[in-house]
Protein backbone atom coordinates (compact mmCIF):
# COMPACT_ATOMS: atom_id res chain seq x y z
CA UNK A 1 0.00 0.00 0.00
CA UNK A 2 1.36 4.01 -0.83
CA UNK A 3 1.95 6.15 1.79
CA UNK A 4 -0.14 8.71 2.04
CA UNK A 5 2.79 11.13 2.20
CA UNK A 6 3.85 10.41 -0.56
CA UNK A 7 0.53 11.09 -2.57
CA UNK A 8 0.85 14.66 -0.56
CA UNK A 9 4.37 14.65 -2.03
CA UNK A 10 3.02 14.43 -5.76
CA UNK A 11 0.01 16.75 -5.60
CA UNK A 12 2.78 19.29 -4.32
CA UNK A 13 3.98 18.58 -8.05
CA UNK A 14 0.74 19.21 -9.31
CA UNK A 15 0.51 23.37 -11.11
CA UNK A 16 -2.50 25.48 -11.27
CA UNK A 17 -2.69 24.99 -15.38
CA UNK A 18 -2.53 29.40 -15.10
CA UNK A 19 -0.38 30.23 -12.27
CA UNK A 20 3.11 29.26 -11.26
CA UNK A 21 1.38 27.94 -7.97
CA UNK A 22 0.98 24.23 -6.72
CA UNK A 23 -2.51 23.16 -6.05
CA UNK A 24 -1.13 22.13 -2.72
CA UNK A 25 -0.03 25.55 -1.97
CA UNK A 26 -3.77 27.02 -3.55
CA UNK A 27 -5.16 24.74 -0.96
CA UNK A 28 -7.29 22.59 -3.22
CA UNK A 29 -6.59 19.48 -1.45
CA UNK A 30 -8.54 18.27 1.57
CA UNK A 31 -7.98 14.84 2.37
CA UNK A 32 -5.98 12.00 1.07
CA UNK A 33 -7.25 8.03 1.49
CA UNK A 34 -5.45 5.18 -0.08
CA UNK A 35 -6.39 1.62 0.11
CA UNK A 36 -4.51 -1.24 -1.45
CA UNK A 37 -3.44 0.59 -4.96
CA UNK A 38 -6.42 2.91 -5.16
CA UNK A 39 -6.21 6.37 -4.28
CA UNK A 40 -8.99 8.98 -3.47
CA UNK A 41 -8.30 12.57 -3.31
CA UNK A 42 -10.91 15.43 -1.70
CA UNK A 43 -10.58 18.23 -3.55
CA UNK A 44 -11.96 21.50 -4.15
CA UNK A 45 -11.82 24.73 -6.12
CA UNK A 46 -11.31 28.34 -5.56
CA UNK A 47 -14.70 28.80 -7.09
CA UNK A 48 -18.06 27.00 -8.69
CA UNK A 49 -17.11 28.22 -12.45
CA UNK A 50 -13.48 27.47 -12.50
CA UNK A 51 -12.64 26.94 -16.04
CA UNK A 52 -9.82 24.81 -15.56
CA UNK A 53 -11.76 22.06 -13.48
CA UNK A 54 -11.30 19.29 -16.10
CA UNK A 55 -7.48 20.06 -16.39
CA UNK A 56 -6.64 19.97 -12.90
CA UNK A 57 -8.32 16.81 -12.44
CA UNK A 58 -6.90 15.49 -15.48
CA UNK A 59 -3.87 16.24 -14.30
CA UNK A 60 -4.12 15.18 -10.76
CA UNK A 61 -5.13 11.98 -11.99
CA UNK A 62 -2.47 11.35 -14.03
CA UNK A 63 0.13 12.57 -11.99
CA UNK A 64 -1.36 9.80 -9.24
CA UNK A 65 -1.70 6.99 -11.62
CA UNK A 66 1.85 7.67 -12.49
CA UNK A 67 2.74 6.66 -8.91
CA UNK A 68 4.53 3.24 -8.78
CA UNK A 69 2.06 1.98 -6.09
CA UNK A 70 -0.69 3.26 -7.52
CA UNK A 71 -3.08 1.58 -9.88
CA UNK A 72 -6.23 4.19 -9.96
CA UNK A 73 -6.90 7.14 -8.56
CA UNK A 74 -10.32 8.86 -7.58
CA UNK A 75 -10.96 12.66 -7.74
CA UNK A 76 -13.69 13.54 -5.13
CA UNK A 77 -14.72 17.04 -5.54
CA UNK A 78 -16.52 18.40 -2.66
CA UNK A 79 -17.59 22.05 -1.79
CA UNK A 80 -17.36 22.26 1.94
CA UNK A 81 -16.42 23.62 3.50
CA UNK A 82 -15.77 26.48 0.52
CA UNK A 83 -12.46 27.53 -0.04
CA UNK A 84 -11.43 30.61 1.70
CA UNK A 85 -8.08 32.37 0.80
CA UNK A 86 -7.11 31.78 4.38
CA UNK A 87 -6.31 27.75 2.59
CA UNK A 88 -3.46 29.28 1.09
CA UNK A 89 0.12 28.39 2.51
CA UNK A 90 2.48 30.73 3.27
CA UNK A 91 4.26 30.03 -0.44
CA UNK A 92 0.91 30.06 -1.86
CA UNK A 93 0.98 33.49 -0.51
CA UNK A 94 4.00 34.72 -1.30
CA UNK A 95 3.44 33.39 -4.86
CA UNK A 96 0.25 35.01 -5.69
CA UNK A 97 1.53 38.25 -4.70
CA UNK A 98 4.70 38.72 -6.44
CA UNK A 99 1.94 38.19 -9.67
CA UNK A 100 0.14 41.05 -8.14
CA UNK A 101 -2.96 39.10 -7.19
CA UNK A 102 -4.27 40.29 -3.77
CA UNK A 103 -4.05 38.28 -0.98
CA UNK B 1 8.80 63.18 -29.71
CA UNK B 2 12.42 62.81 -31.42
CA UNK B 3 12.29 64.80 -34.78
CA UNK B 4 12.14 62.18 -37.98
CA UNK B 5 16.15 63.14 -39.05
CA UNK B 6 16.75 60.83 -35.37
CA UNK B 7 15.25 58.06 -36.79
CA UNK B 8 18.43 56.52 -38.06
CA UNK B 9 20.09 57.04 -34.51
CA UNK B 10 16.82 55.46 -32.76
CA UNK B 11 17.10 52.22 -35.02
CA UNK B 12 21.14 52.31 -34.31
CA UNK B 13 20.05 52.58 -30.67
CA UNK B 14 17.34 49.92 -30.81
CA UNK B 15 19.76 47.41 -32.10
CA UNK B 16 22.14 48.16 -29.41
CA UNK B 17 19.51 46.93 -27.11
CA UNK B 18 17.94 49.86 -26.09
CA UNK B 19 14.15 50.09 -24.55
CA UNK B 20 11.67 52.24 -25.94
CA UNK B 21 9.35 53.87 -22.68
CA UNK B 22 7.52 56.88 -23.73
CA UNK B 23 6.84 59.24 -26.59
CA UNK B 24 9.68 60.93 -25.78
CA UNK B 25 11.92 58.41 -27.13
CA UNK B 26 10.47 58.04 -30.19
CA UNK B 27 10.73 59.23 -33.70
CA UNK B 28 6.96 59.90 -35.86
CA UNK B 29 8.03 56.38 -38.16
CA UNK B 30 8.57 54.66 -34.90
CA UNK B 31 5.30 55.72 -33.19
CA UNK B 32 3.35 54.88 -36.25
CA UNK B 33 4.51 50.89 -36.70
CA UNK B 34 4.25 51.04 -33.46
CA UNK B 35 0.78 51.94 -33.56
CA UNK B 36 -0.10 49.57 -36.36
CA UNK B 37 1.06 46.38 -34.70
CA UNK B 38 -0.73 47.26 -31.28
CA UNK B 39 -3.99 47.69 -33.25
CA UNK B 40 -3.70 44.65 -35.19
CA UNK B 41 -3.00 43.48 -31.38
CA UNK B 42 -5.86 44.70 -29.93
CA UNK B 43 -8.47 43.77 -32.68
CA UNK B 44 -7.45 40.10 -32.62
CA UNK B 45 -8.03 39.48 -29.31
CA UNK B 46 -11.55 41.77 -29.81
CA UNK B 47 -12.82 39.78 -32.34
CA UNK B 48 -12.31 36.27 -30.59
CA UNK B 49 -14.95 37.25 -28.11
CA UNK B 50 -17.77 36.99 -30.44
CA UNK B 51 -16.28 34.58 -32.67
CA UNK B 52 -15.83 32.29 -29.81
CA UNK B 53 -19.39 33.23 -28.38
CA UNK B 54 -20.60 32.09 -30.69
CA UNK B 55 -18.89 28.63 -31.00
CA UNK B 56 -19.48 28.27 -26.72
CA UNK B 57 -23.12 27.51 -28.03
CA UNK B 58 -22.09 23.99 -28.91
CA UNK B 59 -19.93 23.33 -26.34
CA UNK B 60 -20.71 19.53 -24.53
CA UNK B 61 -20.48 20.41 -20.92
CA UNK B 62 -21.43 23.02 -18.56
CA UNK B 63 -17.62 23.34 -17.70
CA UNK B 64 -16.29 23.75 -21.10
CA UNK B 65 -19.01 26.23 -21.78
CA UNK B 66 -17.89 27.66 -18.79
CA UNK B 67 -13.75 27.24 -19.95
CA UNK B 68 -14.86 29.26 -23.09
CA UNK B 69 -16.45 31.79 -21.24
CA UNK B 70 -13.21 32.17 -19.12
CA UNK B 71 -11.13 32.29 -22.37
CA UNK B 72 -13.67 35.03 -23.72
CA UNK B 73 -13.01 37.19 -20.70
CA UNK B 74 -8.89 36.68 -21.13
CA UNK B 75 -9.27 37.91 -24.61
CA UNK B 76 -10.95 41.39 -23.91
CA UNK B 77 -8.79 41.43 -21.23
CA UNK B 78 -5.96 41.43 -23.74
CA UNK B 79 -7.75 44.01 -26.48
CA UNK B 80 -7.71 46.24 -23.34
CA UNK B 81 -3.90 46.12 -22.87
CA UNK B 82 -3.26 46.92 -26.01
CA UNK B 83 -5.78 49.82 -26.29
CA UNK B 84 -4.56 51.09 -23.22
CA UNK B 85 -1.20 51.50 -24.72
CA UNK B 86 -2.47 53.20 -27.60
CA UNK B 87 -4.12 55.72 -25.16
CA UNK B 88 -0.89 56.29 -23.77
CA UNK B 89 -0.05 57.31 -27.65
CA UNK B 90 -2.56 59.53 -27.56
CA UNK B 91 -5.40 57.09 -29.60
CA UNK B 92 -8.56 56.91 -28.08
CA UNK B 93 -10.01 54.08 -27.12
CA UNK B 94 -13.36 54.78 -27.83
CA UNK B 95 -12.85 55.51 -30.97
CA UNK B 96 -10.82 52.40 -31.56
CA UNK B 97 -13.73 49.97 -30.09
CA UNK B 98 -16.90 52.36 -31.68
CA UNK B 99 -16.00 55.16 -34.33
CA UNK B 100 -14.83 52.19 -36.58
CA UNK B 101 -16.48 50.80 -38.99
CA UNK B 102 -16.39 46.97 -39.37
CA UNK B 103 -13.87 46.81 -42.12
CA UNK B 104 -11.57 49.30 -40.78
CA UNK B 105 -10.82 46.56 -37.76
CA UNK B 106 -7.12 45.41 -38.51
CA UNK B 107 -7.45 41.47 -37.15
CA UNK B 108 -6.57 38.67 -39.35
CA UNK B 109 -9.01 37.30 -42.24
CA UNK B 110 -9.03 33.91 -39.87
CA UNK B 111 -11.50 36.01 -37.12
CA UNK B 112 -13.64 37.22 -39.90
CA UNK B 113 -15.22 33.12 -40.56
CA UNK B 114 -17.93 31.74 -38.66
CA UNK B 115 -16.92 29.06 -36.06
CA UNK B 116 -19.44 27.09 -36.00
CA UNK B 117 -19.07 23.70 -34.18
CA UNK B 118 -17.44 22.88 -31.06
CA UNK B 119 -14.53 21.11 -33.08
CA UNK B 120 -13.93 24.42 -34.75
CA UNK B 121 -13.92 26.02 -31.42
CA UNK B 122 -11.17 24.27 -30.03
CA UNK B 123 -9.24 24.36 -33.26
CA UNK B 124 -9.62 27.72 -33.08
CA UNK B 125 -8.10 27.29 -29.36
CA UNK B 126 -5.45 25.05 -30.82
CA UNK B 127 -4.46 27.10 -33.96
CA UNK B 128 -5.33 30.37 -33.86
CA UNK B 129 -4.33 31.23 -30.33
CA UNK B 130 -1.30 28.64 -30.85
CA UNK B 131 -0.70 31.91 -33.81
CA UNK B 132 -1.27 34.66 -31.06
CA UNK B 133 1.04 33.29 -28.37
CA UNK B 134 3.90 31.98 -31.32
CA UNK B 135 3.83 36.19 -32.03
CA UNK B 136 3.40 37.31 -28.62
CA UNK B 137 5.73 35.07 -27.29
CA UNK B 138 8.29 36.41 -29.65
CA UNK B 139 7.16 40.39 -28.89
CA UNK B 140 7.25 39.12 -25.13
CA UNK B 141 11.21 38.40 -25.99
CA UNK B 142 12.15 40.95 -28.13
CA UNK B 143 10.19 43.82 -28.05
CA UNK B 144 12.06 47.41 -27.85
CA UNK B 145 8.78 48.91 -26.28
CA UNK B 146 9.13 48.75 -22.58
CA UNK B 147 5.63 48.78 -21.51
CA UNK B 148 3.33 46.49 -24.21
CA UNK B 149 6.74 43.65 -23.67
CA UNK B 150 6.23 44.22 -19.84
CA UNK B 151 2.34 43.98 -20.25
CA UNK B 152 2.56 40.33 -21.99
CA UNK B 153 4.08 38.37 -19.17
CA UNK B 154 -0.19 37.99 -17.68
CA UNK B 155 -1.21 37.78 -21.82
CA UNK B 156 1.37 35.22 -22.26
CA UNK B 157 -0.01 33.06 -19.11
CA UNK B 158 -3.00 33.34 -19.52
CA UNK B 159 -2.68 32.17 -23.54
CA UNK B 160 -0.89 28.96 -22.59
CA UNK B 161 -4.25 28.12 -20.88
CA UNK B 162 -6.49 29.03 -23.98
CA UNK B 163 -4.10 26.36 -26.04
CA UNK B 164 -4.29 23.36 -23.35
CA UNK B 165 -7.74 23.70 -23.62
CA UNK B 166 -7.81 23.22 -27.30
CA UNK B 167 -5.28 20.61 -27.41
CA UNK B 168 -6.31 18.79 -24.88
CA UNK B 169 -10.22 18.78 -26.54
CA UNK B 170 -8.43 17.56 -29.93
CA UNK B 171 -6.45 15.28 -28.39
CA UNK B 172 -10.14 13.83 -26.99
CA UNK B 173 -12.45 14.40 -30.03
CA UNK B 174 -9.58 12.31 -31.94
CA UNK B 175 -9.52 9.77 -29.51
CA UNK B 176 -13.37 9.81 -29.94
CA UNK B 177 -13.58 8.82 -33.16
CA UNK B 178 -16.37 8.61 -35.38
CA UNK B 179 -18.10 11.68 -36.06
CA UNK B 180 -15.85 13.64 -33.43
CA UNK B 181 -12.78 13.09 -35.29
CA UNK B 182 -14.45 13.92 -38.85
CA UNK B 183 -15.85 16.98 -37.65
CA UNK B 184 -12.46 17.77 -35.74
CA UNK B 185 -10.55 16.69 -39.19
CA UNK B 186 -13.22 19.01 -41.35
CA UNK B 187 -12.13 21.93 -38.73
CA UNK B 188 -8.46 21.28 -39.21
CA UNK B 189 -9.07 21.17 -42.67
CA UNK B 190 -9.89 24.97 -43.27
CA UNK B 191 -8.32 25.70 -40.40
CA UNK B 192 -4.53 24.88 -40.59
CA UNK B 193 -4.46 27.09 -44.31
CA UNK B 194 -6.18 29.96 -42.63
CA UNK B 195 -3.47 30.13 -39.89
CA UNK B 196 -0.67 29.76 -42.09
CA UNK B 197 -1.83 32.24 -44.34
CA UNK B 198 -1.88 34.78 -40.93
CA UNK B 199 1.19 34.84 -40.58
CA UNK B 200 1.25 37.27 -44.01
CA UNK B 201 4.29 37.76 -47.05
CA UNK B 202 6.59 35.22 -47.35
CA UNK B 203 10.34 36.59 -45.91
CA UNK B 204 11.71 36.46 -50.09
CA UNK B 205 8.39 39.11 -50.78
CA UNK B 206 9.18 41.21 -48.24
CA UNK B 207 11.45 44.24 -48.92
CA UNK B 208 11.37 46.65 -45.86
CA UNK B 209 10.33 45.45 -42.59
CA UNK B 210 9.93 48.07 -39.79
CA UNK B 211 8.55 46.30 -37.18
CA UNK B 212 12.02 44.36 -37.64
CA UNK B 213 13.80 47.79 -38.20
CA UNK B 214 12.23 48.97 -34.62
CA UNK B 215 12.59 45.56 -33.00
CA UNK B 216 8.94 45.77 -32.67
CA UNK B 217 9.26 42.19 -32.72
CA UNK B 218 12.13 39.52 -33.35
CA UNK B 219 10.88 37.19 -35.84
CA UNK B 220 10.03 37.25 -39.48
CA UNK B 221 7.01 35.59 -40.89
CA UNK B 222 8.50 32.70 -42.29
CA UNK B 223 10.44 31.99 -38.74
CA UNK B 224 7.48 32.75 -37.32
CA UNK B 225 5.34 30.10 -39.55
CA UNK B 226 7.64 27.75 -38.83
CA UNK B 227 7.87 28.14 -35.09
CA UNK B 228 3.55 27.47 -35.36
CA UNK B 229 4.20 24.76 -37.33
CA UNK B 230 6.54 23.52 -35.31
CA UNK B 231 3.93 22.34 -32.59
CA UNK B 232 0.95 21.85 -34.67
CA UNK B 233 2.11 19.40 -37.17
CA UNK B 234 3.21 17.41 -34.38
CA UNK B 235 0.17 17.87 -32.37
CA UNK B 236 -2.32 16.73 -35.24
CA UNK B 237 0.52 13.68 -36.10
CA UNK B 238 0.27 12.62 -32.89
CA UNK B 239 -3.23 12.22 -32.94
CA UNK B 240 -4.02 11.10 -36.61
CA UNK B 241 -5.30 14.29 -38.20
CA UNK B 242 -3.83 15.05 -41.63
CA UNK B 243 -2.60 18.40 -42.44
CA UNK B 244 -0.65 19.60 -45.31
CA UNK B 245 2.78 19.99 -43.95
CA UNK B 246 5.43 18.14 -42.85
CA UNK B 247 8.88 17.81 -41.51
CA UNK B 248 11.35 17.64 -44.03
CA UNK B 249 14.63 16.38 -41.97
CA UNK B 250 17.32 16.68 -44.80
CA UNK B 251 16.51 20.62 -44.97
CA UNK B 252 15.66 20.57 -41.00
CA UNK B 253 12.15 23.26 -41.64
CA UNK B 254 8.02 22.45 -42.30
CA UNK B 255 7.54 22.05 -45.63
CA UNK B 256 3.82 23.31 -47.00
CA UNK B 257 2.21 20.65 -49.54
CA UNK B 258 0.64 23.24 -51.80
CA UNK B 259 1.57 26.18 -53.66
CA UNK B 260 1.11 28.60 -51.28
CA UNK B 261 -1.04 30.72 -50.85
CA UNK B 262 -4.04 29.46 -52.80
CA UNK B 263 -7.46 30.15 -53.15
CA UNK B 264 -10.52 30.24 -50.60
CA UNK B 265 -13.85 29.63 -51.03
CA UNK B 266 -15.56 31.34 -48.03
CA UNK B 267 -19.08 30.34 -48.23
CA UNK B 268 -18.20 26.57 -48.30
CA UNK B 269 -15.41 26.77 -46.12
CA UNK B 270 -12.64 24.98 -48.59
CA UNK B 271 -9.67 25.27 -49.95
CA UNK B 272 -8.77 25.78 -53.46
CA UNK B 273 -5.21 24.25 -53.95
CA UNK B 274 -5.39 23.98 -57.08
CA UNK B 275 -5.96 27.87 -57.51
CA UNK B 276 -2.45 29.43 -56.52
CA UNK B 277 -2.84 33.32 -55.82
CA UNK B 278 -0.35 36.09 -56.02
CA UNK B 279 -0.18 37.42 -52.59
CA UNK B 280 -1.62 40.63 -54.05
CA UNK B 281 -4.82 38.93 -54.51
CA UNK B 282 -4.34 37.45 -50.78
CA UNK B 283 -4.30 41.23 -49.41
CA UNK B 284 -7.33 42.05 -51.62
CA UNK B 285 -9.41 39.12 -50.03
CA UNK B 286 -8.15 40.25 -46.55
CA UNK B 287 -9.24 43.82 -47.55
CA UNK B 288 -12.78 42.69 -48.67
CA UNK B 289 -13.18 41.52 -45.34
CA UNK B 290 -14.73 37.72 -44.55
CA UNK B 291 -18.82 36.62 -43.77
CA UNK B 292 -18.82 37.22 -40.57
CA UNK B 293 -16.76 40.81 -40.21
CA UNK B 294 -20.03 42.99 -39.90
CA UNK B 295 -21.59 40.29 -37.70
CA UNK B 296 -18.71 40.36 -34.78
CA UNK B 297 -18.17 43.56 -34.79
CA UNK B 298 -21.91 44.68 -34.26
CA UNK B 299 -22.20 42.56 -31.56
CA UNK B 300 -19.49 44.04 -30.04
CA UNK B 301 -20.21 47.89 -30.61
CA UNK B 302 -24.27 46.70 -29.64
CA UNK B 303 -26.38 49.38 -30.11
CA UNK B 304 -23.49 52.30 -30.26
CA UNK B 305 -25.37 55.69 -31.01
CA UNK B 306 -28.10 54.56 -28.10
CA UNK B 307 -28.58 55.81 -24.24
CA UNK B 308 -25.60 53.46 -22.96
CA UNK B 309 -24.00 53.16 -26.39
CA UNK B 310 -20.31 53.51 -26.60
CA UNK B 311 -20.48 56.76 -28.75
CA UNK B 312 -22.36 58.35 -25.69
CA UNK B 313 -20.02 57.76 -22.69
Amino acid sequence: MIETTKIWQALGEVMDPELPISILDMGLIYDVRAQRQEVEVDLTFTAIACPAMTMIIDDVRDKLESLPDVASARVNVVWNPPWTKSRLTEQGREVLQSLGIAV
Amino acid sequence: MLPPEKDAELRQKIANGFIVETEDDMTPAYKAALEVILTVQGDTELVSAPAYYFASKDAPTINSRLAVYAIIQDELGHANIAYRLLEDLGVSKQWLIYGRAPHEFKHPYGFDQALENWAEMVVANGFFDRAGITLLADVHKNCSFGPWQRALTKVDREEVLHLRHGESWMKRLAKAGGAAREGLQRAVDWMFPMTLEWFGLPDHLKKHNDQLDYRLKGLTNDQLRQVWMSATVPLCDGIGIRVPAHYDSDKKVYEIEYEFPVAYDAKDKRWLFDQALTWQQVFQRWKQRGPMNQTYINMIQGDKNGVFGGLNW
